[in-house]
C-alpha cells in the first residue's frame, strides 16, 4: 500500500463525519530557456493534503502540506468550520454526499525514465534546442517552409520550456473509496523569435519525456518565425482558416468552459443548454473524453475518487453530453450521475470540466492537404488569451500568436500581422470544411499549483467564414 | 472584506441584473468612453502594468506571457499616453494587495514613477532585469507566490495617478454621447500587451452628461498607445479607489499574485466600442 493512501486515510481520520482526504505529491523538474540561453531552473518535491469535510449539503474544503498529527488535525478543523459556516450562512446545500466506491481501469500514463526526472535529460534537450538553432531550420515546417527560404541564422532567439513531472494522487473518503493513481508527464514548447520581431511556435507533450523532439521543435519554430514574405495586413472581415492543432486546442478549451460544463448546463446558462440531441457542429465532428485515448494524457479517477470513463460529447456533430460531478448532476436533477469530472472534491465553483478531449481526425494528410482548397485564407498556428464573450453561445475573442500566415492559392504565401478572431467556437466546428488525419497531443503546460498536467488530442482542420474582428495594425 | 459592504450592495446589483435580461444591446461605432472601478483598473493592469515588466521587455517571458510593445530603451522617451496620463508603481500603499515591507529579493519596497504626463519613465523590475539595463537599484518587484517558486518580477499597486476633473458628474457633464462602463467579464489582449479587447456584462449611455439607460454586452477595443493618447481627463482624488485582483498569473510554473490599483473614473474621446 501506498504511502499517500496511508496518509489520507490519517487525514480522514482527523476529520468527522462525511469527509474525503486528498494527498498529491508533486516531483517535477523545469528549465525555461530565453533570448537562446538557459535562464531558470526549478524542482519541485512537495506534497499537499487536503481534507474536504460535508455539512448540511456544503463541502468545505481546507489544504495543508505538513504531515504531523496536529497539522492534520488542525486541516480537518478548518475544512469542517468552512463548511459549517457555508451551511449556517445558505441553509441545505446540493451536495449529496461524497461519492461511492468505482471500479478504475489501469491505463498507460506512468513513464518510470521520466519519474527518475534526470536535470540531464532536460539539459540534453535545451542543447538539442540550440545545436538546432545553430544548425538552421532546413527540416522544418513543411506547410510554411518555402523554397528559397532564408537560412535562419544565430540571430533568431529561441526560448521555452522543458519540463517533466511525476504526480502520484491518493484518496480516502468516508463511503469507502481508497484509491490510488501515479502519472508523468512532459513538456516542451519553443518560440523563435527572428531579427525583425516576428514569432514561431512548436510544442509537444507526451507521458513519456523520451518522445519530445527538441531538434524537430526548434528547426518548426523557427522556420516559421523566418519564413520569408513581406508581412502583410488584412482587414477584418470572414475569412477560410486552416488551424493547427494548437490553435484547435484553444476552441476546445472554450468549449470545454461554455457548452460542457454540467453545472453551467443544469443552470440554463451553457452553449448546449437545450440542445442535447440536436445538431451543433459539422457532421464531421467526433469530440469525445476519452482518458485512456493513446497518446492522451490518461488518468484513473476525477477528484472525488470516480472512476474516468469515455464520455462522447459530440457525435456526428449531434451534441450527446456535459461532463458532470457530484454537485452539478445533484443540481441537474432526475437521473443525472457524476460523469466523473470534479476537479476539485465537492466540485468548483466554476463547474466541472472535460480533462482529455478527443477530436476525430478526418482525411486530410497534413496542413498543406488543407490549404490546397483555399484560395485566399488565414494560416493558425496557435491561438492567445482566449476571452470568452458570450457564455451561451460559446462566443469568444482571441488574437492569433506566433505564425499567422495569408494562404493564396492553396498555398502558405507570407506571413499576416497578427489578427483578432472573435466567432462562436461552436459555430465554428459547424463550419468545419476537413480535418487532418494526424492526431497529436496539445497541451498548453500551463501548470499553476499543484501540477495537472492535461491536453486535448486532436488534428488540424480547416473551417470557412471565420470572423476576424481586427488586428493589431487595425486596432 | 467589510468595507466591500456586499450586502448594502445586493439589492442594487440584483436591480440591474434584472434590468439587463431586457435591456438594449451596446451600440457600436466610435464614441468616448467613460471607465471606472473593476473595468479601469483591468485596463491599467493589462495594457500598462503587465506592459512594464522588465523581465518581459527583455524578452524573458516569451515562452509564456509574452513580451512588450514598450522597449528597454524607452524610458523618457516612449509616449505611452496623454498628458493626462501618469501611473504609479507603489508597493508602500497602505491597503494594497501588492504591498509590502521587502520583496523577496529584500529590496525595500518603494513607489516608482512608470508614466509621467503620457511619458514611459520607469519599469516594473528586479534586481536581475534592473542591472541588465545598468539601474543602479531594483525597483523592489521581485515576488513569489510560495515557497516553492522563484521570485519574478510582478505588479505591486499599479496606479493611475488622480487628475483634475473633479466628481464622476463633473467628469461626465463634459460628454454628449458616450459609454460609462465600470465592471468587466471578459479581457483579451496580445502577447505584446498592445492590441486588446474587453467586454462587461453592463454599461451605461451617457446622454447629454449623464448616465441613461443600462446597455447589455458592451465590448470596446484598441491599440496600446493610440488608446492611452485619448484619455483627456482623470477625476480628482476624492474620487480614487484601490481595486484589487486576486488571480493574476505569470511564470512557468504557474504563479498567482494579488495586486491593487488604484484609479479615478477617466474619460477617453474616440474609442472604438460595440457589442458581444
Amino acid at each position: 500500500m501506498s504511502d499517500a493512501l496511508d496518509l489520507a486515510r490519517g487525514a480522514l481520520a482527523r476529520a468527522a463525519g462525511d469527509a474525503l482526504a486528498t494527498v498529491t505529491r508533486e516531483r517535477s523538474t523545469m528549465l525555461r530557456f530565453a533570448r537562446s540561453r538557459p535562464t531558470q531552473a526549478t524542482s519541485v518535491d512537495d506534497l499537499t493534503v487536503e481534507i474536504a469535510v460535508l455539512r448540511g449539503g456544503h463541502v468545505g474544503r481546507s489544504a495543508t502540506n505538513r504531515t504531523d498529527d496536529a497539522a492534520l488535525a488542525d486541516c480537518a478543523r478548518t475544512a469542517t468550520l468552512a463548511a459549517e459556516a457555508a451551511a449556517a450562512a445558505a441553509g441545505e446545500g446540493h451536495y449529496p454526499g461524497f461519492p461511492e466506491p468505482g471500479t478504475s481501469r489501469e491505463h498507460g500514463g506512468f513513464d518510470a525514465e521520466t519519474a527518475r526526472l534526470d536535470p540531464a535529460t532536460g539539459g540534453d534537450a535545451l542543447r538539442a534546442t540550440f545545436d538546432a538553432a545553430r544548425r538552421g531550420a532546413a527540416s522544418g515546417d513543411d506547410s510554411v517552409a518555402a523554397p528559397g527560404a532564408s537560412p535562419p541564422t544565430a540571430a533568431v532567439e529561441l526560448g521555452g520550456v522543458w519540463t517533466a513531472g511525476d504526480v502520484e494522487t491518493a484518496i480516502a473518503s468516508s463511503s469507502g473509496v481508497e484509491l490510488t493513481d501515479r502519472v508523468t508527464d512532459a513538456f516542451m514548447k519553443t518560440i523563435a523569435t527572428a531579427p525583425d520581431g516576428r514569432t514561431g511556435y512548436a510544442a509537444q507533450a507526451a507521458v513519456a519525456s523520451s518522445e519530445l523532439d527538441p531538434a524537430a521543435l526548434a528547426a518548426r519554430a523557427i522556420a516559421k518565425a523566418t519564413r520569408p514574405g513581406d508581412l502583410a495586413s488584412l482587414e477584418p472581415g470572414d475569412y477560410t482558416v486552416v488551424m493547427e492543432p494548437h490553435a484547435v486546442l484553444d476552441l476546445l478549451w472554450v468549449l470545454g468552459e461554455t457548452a460542457f460544463d454540467g453545472l453551467a448546463h443544469a443552470e440554463g446558462r451553457g452553449a448546449l443548454s437545450g440542445r442535447l440531441g440536436t445538431s451543433v457542429a459539422s457532421p464531421a465532428i467526433n469530440l469525445s473524453d476519452s482518458p485512456r485515448f493513446h497518446a492522451t494524457l490518461p488518468r484513473a479517477f476525477d477528484a472525488e475518487g470516480v472512476p474516468k470513463d469515455p464520455l462522447p460529447l459530440i457525435q456526428d456533430g449531434v451534441a450527446q453530453h456535459v461532463v458532470h460531478d457530484t454537485r452539478s448532476a445533484s443540481i441537474a436533477g432526475g437521473a443525472t450521475a457524476t460523469t466523473g469530472h470534479a476537479l476539485v472534491a465537492g466540485g468548483q465553483a466554476a463547474g466541472p470540466r472535460p480533462t482529455n478531449l478527443v477530436l476525430i481526425g478526418g482525411g486530410a494528410a497534413d496542413e498543406a492537404e488543407l490549404c490546397a482548397p483555399v484560395e485566399r485564407g488565414i494560416y493558425i498556428t496557435r491561438l492567445w488569451y482566449a476571452g470568452v464573450l458570450r457564455p451561451t453561445d460559446s462566443l469568444f475573442t482571441a488574437v492569433t500568436r506566433d505564425g499567422a500566415f495569408l494562404v493564396e492559392d492553396g498555398q502558405v504565401t507570407r506571413p499576416i500581422a497578427d489578427m483578432r478572431i472573435t466567432d462562436s467556437a461552436l459555430s465554428i466546428l459547424s463550419r468545419v470544411q476537413a480535418l487532418g488525419a494526424r492526431s497529436v497531443l496539445t497541451a498548453d503546460g500551463e501548470l499553476y499549483g499543484r501540477r495537472f498536467a492535461a491536453g486535448a488530442v486532436c488534428p488540424p482542420l480547416r473551417a470557412g467564414g471565420v470572423h476576424f474582428s481586427g488586428s493589431a495594425s487595425h486596432g | 472584506m467589510l468595507t466591500l459592504d456586499l450586502a448594502g450592495n445586493a439589492q442594487r446589483i440584483a436591480a440591474e441584473a434584472t434590468e439587463l435580461l431586457d435591456a438594449p444591446r451596446c451600440p457600436s461605432g466610435p464614441t468616448t468612453l467613460v471607465l471606472a472601478g473593476e473595468q479601469l483598473a483591468l485596463q491599467i493592469h493589462e495594457s500598462v502594468g503587465h506592459a512594464v515588466e522588465l523581465d518581459r521587455v527583455l524578452g524573458y517571458e516569451a515562452s509564456y506571457a509574452g513580451t512588450s510593445w514598450a522597449p528597454a530603451d524607452g524610458a523618457g522617451v516612449l509616449r505611452y499616453g496623454s498628458e493626462a496620463m501618469s501611473i504609479t508603481a507603489d508597493a508602500t500603499l497602505p491597503g494594497g494587495l501588492g504591498s509590502y515591507r521587502w520583496d523577496d529579493e529584500g529590496v525595500p519596497a518603494q513607489p516608482i514613477s512608470i508614466v509621467r504626463d503620457g511619458v514611459l519613465q520607469g519599469f516594473l523590475s528586479n534586481r536581475e532585469s534592473a542591472a541588465e539595463i545598468g539601474l543602479e537599484h531594483s525597483a523592489g518587484c521581485a515576488r513569489a507566490e510560495g515557497f516553492a517558486r522563484q521570485p519574478i518580477v510582478r505588479m505591486t499597486n499599479v496606479s493611475l495617478d488622480p487628475g483634475r476633473a473633479g466628481s464622476l458628474e463633473q467628469l461626465l457633464s463634459g460628454v454628449e454621447r458616450g459609454i460609462y462602463i465600470d465592471a468587466n467579464r471578459s479581457w483579451s489582449i496580445d502577447s505584446r500587451r498592445l492590441h486588446f479587447q474587453f467586454g462587461a456584462e453592463a454599461a451605461w449611455e451617457i446622454v447629454d452628461g449623464r448616465l441613461g439607460r443600462l446597455l447589455r454586452d458592451p465590448v470596446y477595443a484598441g491599440v496600446t498607445p493610440t488608446f492611452w493618447a485619448s484619455l483627456d481627463a482623470v477625476c480628482s482624488a476624492d474620487e480614487w479607489r484601490l481595486v484589487s485582483f486576486t488571480d493574476c498569473g505569470k511564470g512557468e510554473p504557474g504563479q498567482i499574485a494579488r495586486v491593487s490599483h488604484g484609479c479615478a473614473p477617466a474619460r477617453f474621446r474616440d474609442v472604438q466600442v460595440g457589442a458581444a
